[in-house]
């Protein structure tokens, strides 16, 4: 490896004096809403994204204006929480510098669109006086800790929940750039408070993520992340974790050396200590051992089978000082969003409202803004935001429950949430167009139409109560993890997917390519065959996903 | 037809003249065989002499576009080779208690705006109308530069004129009015005023340098109408936007003359509908042809291309009151509601009502290419002029009729020259300040220094409402900084924030750096807006020499009139 050239992104990193680079100078230019390219790819670190809108590309330039830059800011929210004050703050940050949409990420965390480059620190300066930040949500380093999102999957969800913001803290850059450059802090004296042991100055090769699930519910798609911890619970006592690595779901098309893989389970740690410096270390095996020469072949998922699951467990032993114990047994029988009102911890009630493709905003059906506006400036609830991009209203007291429950009634959220269909419900689709650049066709724009055209189809077969998971994206990416699903359409080109079929509804099972380039009508024909035969010879309690694996058809 | 020798002589004296002198020769040899009926003879210096060099002439000039200086300036040479004692004065420079004192007193001045006087020469020409000094001894003559496309034709020479005779001064020639093409009638007034101080005939020199005597210039400067077609039209603005500007681009048939900074004129049409519901209130056949002291035609082609029909002058609606027997307020009014409101008499006859219209004023637009690029190619930017009447959005009638014209269209335009806007020698430092559409001629000017690979440096302001949607030329403006054309660029955008920012709050953050590129002689230019926009920029401007220069309010003024006087401040406002 050596002898092969690092990648450009590896000398900008290193070049970058604690991913400063000329970020400042690239926000005084007044010529152009764009940064520098370099800074491009450093602003990831600080959480956010250059974009353009790609539907106007070509008439500004006939116009001789620059494309319509903007950036996409990401937070860092580690178990996707929110305080009701965070969001009403939330709620006029996205009015007064982004779209006004709200976008809820699979990752349990909101992004906002369409922000000019004047913007970014008027919008920065504003989440940190809410005690937000953008630190490290994108970038090759770890990305936002994801957890189970509702108290009512244990009594002791609170205590799991803490190791996200832990974990998070642990792996943030010890960089103060962020602080200068978009809060104009002070730079510092000495440069001492800035060594990174972790990260040192060349960062990770590639993104990084962690999740951490509590069994029986494997709401976050833990196995997709390079670190997957699931809790160990037995008589409301957190145990430890099993510690799994190695997952990761994006792939190149027409690149047959990337695949998606889960992360293998690796074994088992008791305290916090111990996991704490488990996983510290498995990133630092990845920081050290990861391919620096190909961003394609980057990801830890790689590196594990270039080392070797063996391999990697002895190194990441001796990197520990202990002994992983032999992982203790678990069940994930379920991925879902509880939706509609549960009781959790403490007596508290949570609703969780269903946010088709995650987009907060108000509009014909619903006012799905104005109600959580509303309801956040009662200070009677917070939110907490779910990995199939759902929000939960949380933390309410029984008192309250019922003046709540007015707001989501008024502003058409409990009629959207319970009149929409299983699948709908149970369905994810990536951000795609117009924002992504990565896009190769619609996902969150086109996926809710596809699911109106598919609905008359479940109901003619009988089968429209059956949650069968469907999930669609843009590209190959897998930002909306389909190939953890039973019907996958993963973009190729405008109007055209792959269509992959016999993922299990438990997100345990990747599923396979079935298809390729198929446009909407061979889409519903293929599904209506094939779903067709699912109705009639289902066996008892068979998913549409087992059933296509049984049955031979990918 | 000429001996060999003599031919020799001629080459010799050719080969060792500069151009300047040539021309002298020029126009000296003109005027021996045209002038003075082959009596003078060309004695050199000291040859034919006239009267002593007694009288005191003094010449003043107001100008916009420097037309009016041009010509002064002609003529204090002439008269000075005359041997006379002329002094030439710009018009803002002269000290008005001066005046009861002239001896021989000859102004050179344009008409601006609807029949104004050009900026340069409010203050005398109000001090003229208001001052009570008698001019018994001043004697005087007015040469009137104007345009007779526009409906008030030379009339600030006139009021000038007239205002003379009533504080006594003597008419010793009378006003001499020039249309665009002015070289002819001007070259008459000047050997008009200098036969006046011809002591006998044959004494006066031979009139050299006159502005006809030169046959190339002469022609090049006539109104000259230009077919063109156009050849890309985009709205610069993005979709958004709450303004409609339009980069137009035509071609003509020939090479173009013209420099960076110029404008091209042109004669809107009519718009359709109007023409219609005039005819029909008028009860007119459009068909009926009709001939005017100016035009001719249909009825519909003379309202269509040749007279105005918007908002007639306060003149032309007495003269409709009167025809029509109605009562009209004083008030400035559209053809069409006069008929609309003002119905007229039973069987008046259209023609009168044709009679009274003025000619459609041509509208300048500053051209935003340089001849450099594509010699056959002029480029404008024209913003689209809305108002409101009667709280009804209207659209001005040249910018809209610009805006709507498809691609492959003909057009007809003529060059207005700005003698008062141009470039600098290549490496002289500039400061454009240009918002809205005042960035055409910078665009014009960047093209040039571009083209000349300028060694001076470069720096623009530009401003707008919003950075997305109404950065004009935003790519171009990056490549140029890009490519090092561009040293400087600083930009405003006044509704991006709370804080209204324009360019002039831009000049003053970077007061210091502007302060040190003037004092290095950079040349400061200001076009787009005259009101606010140019006022303030010279106010602020003001403000940075007190601040950078620290200079007393009095000083900086001086400091700009200095300035001024080197051309090194130069606007091009509307
Ligand atoms: C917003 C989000 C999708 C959504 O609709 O919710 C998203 C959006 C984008 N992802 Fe993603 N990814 C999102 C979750 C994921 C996931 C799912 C997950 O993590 O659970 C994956 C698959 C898991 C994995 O990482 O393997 C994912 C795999 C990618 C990849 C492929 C990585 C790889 O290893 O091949 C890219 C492209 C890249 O990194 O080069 C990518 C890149 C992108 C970018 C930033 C495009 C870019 O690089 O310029 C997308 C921005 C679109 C936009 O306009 O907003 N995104 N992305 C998710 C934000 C998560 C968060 O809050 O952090
Ligand atoms: C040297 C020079 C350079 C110029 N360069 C440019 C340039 O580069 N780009 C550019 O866009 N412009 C330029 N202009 C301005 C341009 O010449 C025109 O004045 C401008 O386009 C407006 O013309 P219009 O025919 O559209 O408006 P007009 O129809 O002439 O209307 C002008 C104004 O008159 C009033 N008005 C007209 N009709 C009525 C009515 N019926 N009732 C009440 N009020 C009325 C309104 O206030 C209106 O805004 C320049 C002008 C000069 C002198
Ligand atoms: C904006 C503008 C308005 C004008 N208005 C008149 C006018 O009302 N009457 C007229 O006779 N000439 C008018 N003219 C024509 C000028 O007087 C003519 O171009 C003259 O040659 C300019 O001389 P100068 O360069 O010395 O200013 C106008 C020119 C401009 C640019
Ligand atoms: S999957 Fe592809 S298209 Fe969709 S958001 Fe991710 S990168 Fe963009």
């Amino acid at each position: 490896m050596a002898d092969k050239k690092y990648t450009p992104v590896e000398r900008i990193k290193l070049a970058s004096d604690g991913l400063r680079g000329s970020l400042a100078a690239s926000l005084k230019d007044e010529l152009t809403g764009a940064i520098r390219e370099d800074d491009q790819t450093l602003i990831k670190f600080h959480g956010m994204y250059q974009q353009d809108d790609r539907d106007r590309r070509e008439e500004r330039s006939e116009k001789r204006l620059e494309w319509l830059y903007s950036f996409m800011i990401r937070l860092r929210l580690p178990g996707g929480f929110m305080t009701g004050e965070q969001w009403l703050g939330l709620h006029h940050i996205a009015g007064e510098h982004a779209t006004e949409v709200i976008k809820i990420t699979t990752r349990q965390t909101i992004q906002l669109h369409g922000i000019l480059k004047s913007h970014i620190k008027p919008t920065l300066r504003s989440f940190d006086t809410l005690k937000l930040d953008s630190i490290a949500a994108c970038g090759d380093v770890n990305r936002n800790v994801t957890c189970s999102s509702h108290p009512m999957e244990s009594p002791i969800h609170q205590q799991v929940f803490e190791y996200a913001d832990k974990i998070s803290l642990m792996a943030l850059p010890k960089t103060r750039s962020y602080f200068e450059i978009w809060l104009d802090h002070e730079p510092l004296l000495s440069k001492e408070e800035e060594i990174d042991p972790l990260y040192q100055d060349r960062y990770l090769p590639r993104k990084f993520k962690i999740a951490i699930a509590i069994p029986p519910n494997n709401d976050v798609d833990a196995f997709s992340n390079d670190i997957a911890l699931i809790a160990i619970i037995e008589n409301n006592e957190l145990k430890g974790f099993n510690i799994a690595a190695g997952g990761g779901l994006g792939t190149t098309h027409g690149n047959s050396s990337t695949y998606p893989r889960l992360a293998t389970v690796l074994g088992f740690c008791d305290t916090e200590e111990k996991v704490m410096k488990a996983v510290y270390e498995i990133i630092t095996i990845q920081r050290d051992h990861g391919d620096r020469t190909d961003r394609k072949r980057a990801r830890l998922k790689y590196t594990i089978d270039r080392l070797g699951v063996d391999n990697f467990k002895e190194e990441l032993e001796r990197r520990c000082g202990f002994q992983l114990e032999e992982a203790r047994p678990y069940a994930f029988t379920k991925r879902v969003d509880h939706f509609g009102w549960h009781a959790g911890p403490g007596g508290k009630w949570h609703y969780t409202a269903f946010v088709e493709t995650g987009r907060v905003t108000d509009d014909k059906r619903a006012s799905f803004k104005t109600a959580f506006y509303e309801i956040a400036a009662t200070g009677k609830a917070s939110f907490r935001f779910t990995a199939n991009q759902n929000i939960i209203v949380s933390d309410v007291d029984e008192a309250d429950k019922a003046l709540i429950h007015t707001i989501l009634e008024r502003y058409g959220v409990v009629a959207v949430t319970e009149s929409s269909g299983e699948m709908r419900k149970n369905a994810i689709a990536c951000v795609a167009f117009n924002t992504c650049p990565l896009a190769l066709a619609e996902a969150q724009r086109y996926l809710p139409t596809l699911i109106t055209r598919l609905e008359p189809i479940l109901e003619k077969h009988g089968v429209i109560n059956d949650a069968i998971s469907i999930r669609m994206t843009g590209c190959p990416n897998g930002c909306g993890r389909p190939t953890l699903s039973e019907i996958g359409l993963i973009g190729t080109g405008y109007g055209k997917y792959n269509l992959h079929l016999g993922g299990d509804r438990n997100g345990l099972r990747l599923n396979r390519k079935y298809k390729e380039n198929l446009e909407e009508p061979e889409i519903l024909s293929e599904l209506d065959g094939l779903i067709g035969s699912y109705s009639r010879e289902q066996q008892s309690g068979e998913s549409f996903g087992d059933f296509v694996i049984r049955k031979s058809i990918v | 037809m000429i001996p060999e020798i003599k031919l020799n002589i001629l080459q010799e004296l050719i080969n060792t003249s500069s151009k300047e002198e040539i021309i002298w020769i020029n126009g000296y040899l003109n005027g021996l065989v045209s002038g003075h009926g082959g009596q003078v003879t060309a004695g050199g210096h000291g040859g034919a002499v006239n009267a002593q060099p007694v009288k005191k002439i003094s010449i003043l000039y107001g100008t916009e576009t420097g037309n009016s200086k041009k010509l002064a300036l002609q003529f204090t040479g002439l008269a000075k080779q005359q041997s006379l004692n002329a002094r030439c004065t710009a018009i803002e420079q002269y000290r008005h208690e001066d005046l009861s004192k002239e001896n021989y007193l000859f102004i050179v001045i344009s008409t601006q705006g609807e029949g104004e006087p050009p900026e340069t020469a409010k203050k005398f020409y109000d001090f003229l109308h208001q001052t009570e000094t008698r001019l018994e001894d001043v004697k005087y003559s007015i040469l009137a530069l104007g345009d007779s496309s526009y409906p008030l034709f030379c009339t600030t020479g006139e009021a000038i004129d007239q205002q003379l005779q009533r504080l006594g001064a003597t008419r010793v020639l009378p006003l001499q009015r020039c249309d665009v093409d002015y070289e002819q009638p001007a070259d008459d007034w000047f050997k008009g005023v200098i036969g006046l101080f011809a002591s006998a005939p044959g004494s006066a020199k031979a009139v050299g340098t006159s502005a006809a005597a030169q046959p190339g210039e002469a022609k090049k400067h006539a109104k000259k109408n230009i077919e063109g077609i156009i050849t890309r039209s985009i709205n610069l603005n993005d979709k958004d936007s709450t303004r409609r500007t339009w980069h137009i681009e035509i071609r003509a048939n020939e090479d173009l003359d013209y420099e960076a900074g110029d404008s091209i004129a042109i004669v809107p049409s009519n718009r359709h509908e109007v023409v219609e519901r005039i005819i029909e209130l008028g009860k007119a056949d459009p068909e009926e042809h009709v001939t005017l002291a100016k035009s001719a035609g249909t009825v519909r082609e003379l309202l269509t291309g040749k007279l105005n029909i918007c908002y007639l002058l306060g003149s032309a609606v007495k003269k409709y009151a009167a025809l029509s027997g109605h009562e009209i307020p004083d008030i400035r009014m559209d053809l069409v509601d006069l008929l609309r409101i003002y119905p007229l008499k039973e069987g008046t006859p259209f023609a009168e009502v044709l009679n009274i219209l003025h000619p459609i004023a041509p509208r300048l637009y500053s051209v935003s290419s340089s001849p450099k690029l594509e010699p056959r190619e002029v480029h404008i930017t024209v913003s689209l002029n809305a108002f409101l009447k009667q709280d009804e959005q209207h659209y001005g009638l040249c910018s809209s009729f610009l805006g709507d014209l498809a691609v492959n269209t003909a057009i007809t335009f003529y060059v207005h020259r700005n003698r008062s806007f141009k470039l600098p020698e290549p490496s002289k430092d500039i400061i454009m300040v240009g918002p809205g559409t005042g960035i055409a001629p910078f665009r014009g000017f960047l093209q040039d220094r571009d083209a000349d690979a300028a060694s001076g440096r470069n720096w623009l302001f530009f401003g707008e409402r919003n950075f997305t949607s109404d950065f004009f030329y935003q790519t171009e403006i990056q490549q140029f900084h890009e490519t090092g054309v561009l040293q400087k660029v600083n930009v405003a955008f006044s509704r991006d924030t709370d804080k209204k920012v324009y360019v002039q709050h831009r000049m003053k953050e970077h007061g210091k750096d502007l302060y040190n590129w003037l004092e290095n002689g950079a040349v400061f230019y200001v076009a787009g807006s005259k009101v606010p926009m140019s006022h303030e920029v010279e106010e602020t401007l003001l403000e940075i020499m007190s601040e950078q220069g620290g200079k007393t309010e009095s000083a900086a003024k001086e400091y700009l009139e200095q300035m001024k006087k080197e051309g090194r401040y130069q606007k091009d406002v509307y």
